[in-house]
């Protein structure tokens, strides 16, 4: 893998300090975190509007930035396509000077070629004459992808590029935005804080918290493998199970968790270690009472249905698994029509199985499996 | 709705009697009157009118020249001492014109610190038309930085980023990003700059004197004009009123035509 980009950074600000570091190469890379986490300000490091401590931005085996030369160069040479929250169009221009204000150094007709490939690649027929303001938000986003990209840049920088999108247009702009993606090969680097967004696009994933990358992996490593309680937290993992390490025979590694005994994949953790086990509401198998002896099961644990939420096609049970008080119920999501076949219903009693490969163990010794620094 | 329109009618007549009843009462007077033509030829008037119209363009096109990049300035930059300059700048505004003559006399009368200076290569800037100008300047150039300020502060960074990774350079981007969307702040600034250069009295009476042809502007003739000739002073108010309010309302009606208005 040639990296396109290389970046180490460090910047300090009142209170806060970014120092990060990750490289990508044609492909999607999605920084993800809370708001406040430093995003935004990586990305303005890489297009070169923001001024670093110290560290080294390499674009295609140009160094653009690199403390120790004391070289830094401005973003007019960069050549990064560069779209921040809000697109940032120029309000007093058309569509097509907007998608044009990048080439002033082609000639006429070579400007206007670009720009109607661009106007074709981006299906914006009829609507280059217009002012951004009377464009809808989707076609904003759209002129502003192409402005990008119309300068040819060797990567492209998007900050939040959906979050002023309704769900619906998220969905066909996510879909148009992973298809530029793939036909171009151009490296994106995409800040957001939705959990869908993050998922949906990235190939890999650097989860950010407090101007630090705290996890970077496939986007499958970091939503199914958090390193941390932290990153579960973030990826939207609602159970997480602070658990004891009991004993391991080298195939299983029993825990104690509120009393039961829970055995996962053998892990390289000895007794006495605290642990945190974590499963994802979708992954909680609740077992119909006449199937219990079907094949063996592990990790029974029976309870209550002490709460339901419907979102839509989705159940939400919250379960009080007997002798656990209500702060470790778990919470199960299963399909609107399981639900109606296993005739579910608050206060009913239930049996579930938490399957082995399901469960996933944070914490201990060896700071838990999937960090997937694979990139460092 | 309807009480509240009610509950506020007696204010608005009031104060737009306030407003209204003296500028009109002065049409009232030179209306009726015989003669207005060659009044309107008298030195008296035709002087004081050259003269406001060359200095107030002047002191607004220094305003224009050195507020831009001052506004520019205190809108982006964190600088240590901004909120110093930025009061100093205030200052003017608020002053009694009579404190600008005063100070600008100690800098460039002829026993000012520049100006003796000034004297010994033989400059004289007092009691001359530069003096009018600087006098107009000292006061009305605040007007403009402030709203230039707000101008470029309400041009969102973003679009200069992206400038900036479109290739194209700080100076390029201010001219071709910055001053369109600021347009129209700049625009009212420089106006209302130019209604206060024009109005001004104080400052330059005390610092340039009133000698016509020279320094007399049409605020100072008037001022003359009240000992000797009314009538001369009644048409030069009444200019004075109808070329400011025709400014200050064709300035309005642009920018609400503007088409990028909506964005300043």
């Amino acid at each position: 893998m040639v990296p396109m980009l290389e970046v180490t950074l460090q910047k300090r600000l009142d209170g806060f300090m970014l120092d990060v570091a990750f490289i990508a190469a044609n492909e999607l890379v999605v920084l993800f975190g809370p708001s406040g986490a430093g995003k935004s300000l990586t990305l303005q490091a890489i297009a070169g509007t923001i001024h670093p401590d110290a560290g080294r931005i390499v674009i295609d085996n140009q160094i653009v930035y690199d403390s120790e030369q004391h070289l830094d160069l401005p973003p007019q040479v960069r050549r990064v396509g560069y779209v921040p929250q809000h697109y940032a169009l120029f309000p007093h221009l058309t569509a097509a000077a907007n998608i044009g204000f990048g080439l002033a150094h082609l000639s006429r007709a070579e400007r206007e070629q670009r720009v109607q490939d661009m106007v074709t690649l981006f299906d914006l027929q009829g609507l280059t004459h217009r002012r951004p303001r009377e464009l809808s938000g989707g076609q904003q986003q759209r002129v502003a992808l192409a402005r990008a990209l119309a300068v040819r840049p060797r990567l492209l920088l998007l900050d939040e590029p959906f979050a002023a999108l309704d769900l619906a247009l998220r969905e066909s702009l996510r879909e148009e935005l992973a298809q530029v993606q793939a036909r171009t090969g151009i490296t994106v680097v995409m800040v957001t804080h939705d959990l869908t967004d993050a998922f949906a696009l990235g190939h890999r994933i650097l989860v950010y918290e407090a101007g630090r990358v705290i996890q970077h992996g496939t986007r499958e490593e970091v939503f199914f493998h958090p390193a941390t309680r932290h990153v579960a937290e973030l990826v939207g993992t609602r159970n997480i199970l602070p658990a004891v390490v009991e004993r391991s025979d080298g195939v299983t590694l029993w825990m104690r968790w509120q009393g039961h005994q829970i055995a996962v994949l053998a892990h390289a953790l000895t007794p006495g270690t605290l642990v945190e086990l974590c499963i994802r509401p979708t992954q909680i198998l609740i077992v119909r009472p006449d199937r219990l002896a079907e094949r063996e099961r592990v990790n029974l644990l029976s309870g209550t249905l002490v709460r339901e939420q419907m979102h839509g096609e989705t159940y939400l049970l919250s379960l009080r698994v007997d002798g656990s008080p209500a702060a470790s119920d778990l919470e199960i999501a299963l399909p609107a029509y399981v639900y109606h076949r296993l005739a579910l219903d608050t206060d009913k009693r239930v049996t579930v199985e938490l399957r082995q490969q399901a469960l996933h163990v944070m914490g201990g010794k060896d700071g838990g499996q999937g960090t997937g620094d694979r990139g460092q | 709705m309807e009480r509240l329109f009610w509950l506020s009618l007696l204010p608005l007549v009031l104060l737009v009697g306030l407003l209204a009843l003296p500028l009109l009462s002065i049409f009232l007077r030179v209306l009726p009157h015989d003669g207005i033509w060659e009044t309107v030829q008298q030195p008296i008037v035709t002087e004081a009118l050259r003269l406001s119209f060359l200095t107030s363009l002047s002191s607004t096109l220094f305003a224009l020249l050195c507020g831009t990049p001052v506004a520019y300035l205190l809108a982006r930059s964190r600088f240590r001492g901004a909120a110093l300059l930025d009061t100093l700048i205030d200052l003017p505004m608020v002053l009694p014109p009579t404190v600008a003559g005063v100070a600008l006399l100690m800098t460039f009368g002829r026993r000012g610190i520049l100006g003796t200076w000034l004297d010994v290569v033989g400059v004289h800037i007092s009691f001359t038309p530069v003096a009018v100008i600087l006098a107009q300047s000292f006061v009305s150039a605040p007007f403009y930085i402030r709203a230039a300020r707000a101008g470029f502060q309400s041009v969102d960074q973003d679009l200069e980023r992206v400038a900036y990774t479109l290739g194209h350079s700080p100076l390029r981007t201010f001219f071709q990003v910055t001053i369109p969307l600021a347009f129209p702040a700049l625009l009212s600034g420089a106006v209302m700059a130019w209604a206060r250069a024009l109005g001004e009295f104080g400052a330059t009476i005390m610092f340039a004197g009133n000698l016509m042809g020279r320094t007399q502007t049409m605020p100072l003739a008037i001022y003359a004009a009240m000992e000797s000739d009314l009538t001369a002073a009644l048409v030069l108010s009444a200019m004075l009123i109808v070329v400011s309010f025709s400014v200050l309302f064709g300035v309005r009606l642009l920018l609400h035509r503007s088409p990028y208005g909506a964005y300043a």
